[in-house]
């Protein structure tokens, strides 16, 4: 029957194969966008480890992400101490690594903390070379990987960070996630390199976020609101809401992609069954002559449904094959930057042909149903 | 072994209501060799579509072997035809993407006949028809005679036990006629089936041993036919 199907199909090639472009095209953007996303959700979850194992503090009117140019008085941090329930509060101050400005992805950081209290923190992520920074630690730098890689830098190896050479002490695993980006030193070399920027701006005392890990057993979220309670002049930005704030990042994104997905559902799913409506019709005698000879209603309508969903599957296959190449090819343009704008996962091969299989299977069912429900006499008279 | 008694069979076109075959009463025998005659618009091809259990009589009743049409379901009528059946259609008879092998299968697929004795009947119904070599032939290259003679042993590869055609040779020059009805002929002599032609091609009906001529939807003759003794190769 596969290849009975797979002729008569070859029957009209210019028909088949239009149709099967159709569902190529939205299969392709599928799978681009697919691969984006993926790409998006792994920095999300990796982003989610990093900032919601953590309770940062701004200064009022900020987010996880910035928003203000407010610091914070160091006062703060004994102030927090004294909030039951911190294990350890950090100080942290960050610049960016360049002065240019960050282009697509995360943006590139040099990031300060307080390594008297630094440690937890710092182990939030897995290293993979050397060791983390420790108290007492000058002007030596522990990469996240995505730097590493930028630098072609090892343990051992000096890199220049605004114009100061800092020696390499270790190197983090990768997590998809802006700490990769990061280049972690100490809370006085990252002040340091931020008077010697701004001449004009001498800044002391001062922190840009409060980094707090709550003790074993503490509630990070109540911990939060224990802070917020007792600390005026300051946002606490809870575990909770940093999720909140990075799931909101994704949850625009997948509603675009449900819409492209949405449109290769209405699109394709119309002109596959536009074109098997035309195929049932013009082999009406075909389908009256085989029921007279003793087909059943069930292997009319199988033939039929196996012929809707081989077009879906075929568009499947080809778009996702096309998104692969596009996604290769737009990833290797941005490789020289360090930049990889989208992740390849099963889902991204798998999802989109199955969803067009399954979308040529339910189109098909309109039209099959209309040809397995001919009665044999009226098809055969049927010119 | 087919029974009809006071079958109806009434097409309403518009207004006007025309019984198609008009409370007709008829049995054919097994090992028959019958050719239905008459006018265009007289009924035959109603009546054999009814024989053949295709369609239902508007009133009356049908038996086949004892079986009445009128108790079954589509699925049993299915089952029937496909197990008792084998018809030969005048112009639409072979699928255009399946080899003439393949087309001379399908009624044996659909009785789930395993794949190499498919092969094997497909091959042997062809060589009777002396088609063995064109096997691999789409329709689309095969002569109309050709054609016919694959549908014929497309209808015969079941070895059913009634083989209703409908104008077989309407498309055919003479000689084609000739050897077309003739190999019918001599499957009915060797193999007992049953053989009901519809024709309007009086030679092809002087062939045959019973002639029921048709008009109106009523049978006006049912007679001895001549049965003409075939000389296909003078007619050349």
């Amino acid at each position: 029957m596969f290849k009975y199907v797979l002729r008569n199909m070859w029957r009209r090639k210019a028909r088949t194969f239009l149709t099967v472009f159709g569902i190529v095209v939205g299969i392709f953007a599928l799978t681009v966008l697919g691969a984006l996303s993926a790409r998006l959700n792994q920095q999300v979850k990796g982003a989610e480890t990093w900032f919601t194992s953590k309770i940062s503090i701004v200064a009022s009117g900020g987010g996880l992400f910035g928003g203000s140019d407010g610091y914070l008085e160091l006062s703060k941090v004994d102030e927090i101490k004294a909030v039951p329930g911190a294990k350890s509060v950090v100080a942290g101050f960050g610049l960016p690594l360049s002065s240019e400005g960050g282009g697509f992805g995360s943006p590139e950081l040099i990031v300060g903390a307080d390594l008297a209290e630094a440690e937890d923190l710092l182990n939030l992520i897995d290293i993979a070379e050397g060791r983390i920074l420790r108290d007492g630690d000058e002007g030596v730098v522990v990469l996240g990987s995505t730097l590493a890689d930028k630098f072609e830098a090892g343990v051992g190896d000096g890199v220049e960070l605004r114009g100061r050479e800092f020696e390499v002490v270790g190197i983090y695993e990768p997590t998809l996630s802006a700490p990769d980006s990061f280049a972690f030193v100490s809370y006085e070399d990252t002040l340091d390199l931020f008077r010697a920027i701004n001449p004009y701006f001498q800044v002391e005392n001062i922190a840009a976020t409060i980094d707090v890990i709550p003790e074993e057993g503490v509630d990070a979220n109540e911990l939060a609101a224990r802070i917020d309670e007792a600390v005026d002049g300051v946002k606490v930005i809870s575990p909770a809401e940093a999720e909140k704030q990075i799931s909101q990042f994704s949850l625009i994104f997948n509603a675009i992609l449900l819409g492209i997905g949405f449109i290769a559902l209405v699109v394709g799913g119309l002109s596959i069954i536009n074109t098997m409506i035309m195929s049932v019709s013009e082999r009406t005698q075909e389908i009256g002559l085989k029921k007279a000879i003793g087909a059943e209603t069930g292997s009319v309508l199988a033939e039929y449904l196996l012929e809707s969903a081989l077009i879906g599957f075929f568009g499947g296959l080809i778009g996702m094959l096309l998104g692969l190449l596009a996604v290769y090819l737009l990833n290797n343009a941005t490789a020289s930057s360090q930049v990889s704008v989208f992740t390849i996962t099963t889902t991204v091969v798998v999802g989109p042909v199955a969803f067009a299989t399954v979308l040529g299977t339910a189109a098909g069912l309109f039209p099959a149903l209309r040809a397995a429900r001919l009665k044999p006499i009226d098809a055969l008279k049927e010119d | 072994m087919i029974l009809a008694r006071g079958i109806t069979k009434t097409y309403r076109i518009g207004p006007v209501e025309i019984n198609a075959v008009d409370s007709l009463d008829v049995s054919i025998a097994a090992g028959e060799f019958l050719s239905i005659v008459g006018p265009s618009g007289s009924g035959k091809t109603t009546l054999l579509h009814l024989i053949g259990l295709l369609d239902t009589p508007t009133s009356g009743s049908i038996s086949i072997d004892g079986m009445e049409a009128g108790d079954l379901s589509a699925k049993e009528l299915t089952r029937l035809r496909r197990e008792k059946i084998g018809f030969v259609f005048q112009e639409f008879n072979l699928l255009p993407v399946l080899r003439a092998r393949e087309n001379v299968e399908l009624p044996l697929r659909y009785l789930k006949v395993p794949a190499p004795e498919r092969y094997h009947r497909a091959m042997e119904a062809l060589e009777k028809v002396g088609l063995g070599e064109r096997a691999n032939n789409r329709p689309g290259q095969l002569s109309g005679g050709e054609q016919q003679r694959v549908a014929i042993a497309r209808a015969l590869v079941t070895n059913p036990v009634l083989v209703l055609a409908d104008e077989p040779t309407g498309e055919l020059d003479t000689y084609n006629t000739c050897k077309v009805i003739e190999l019918m002929r001599d499957l009915n002599r060797e193999t007992g089936q049953t053989f009901a032609i519809v024709t309007h091609d009086p030679m092809v009906a002087d062939y045959t041993r019973r002639i029921i001529t048709l008009r109106d939807g009523k049978i006006a003759s049912d007679s001895a036919g001549p049965e003409v003794e075939m000389r296909c190769d003078d007619i050349r």
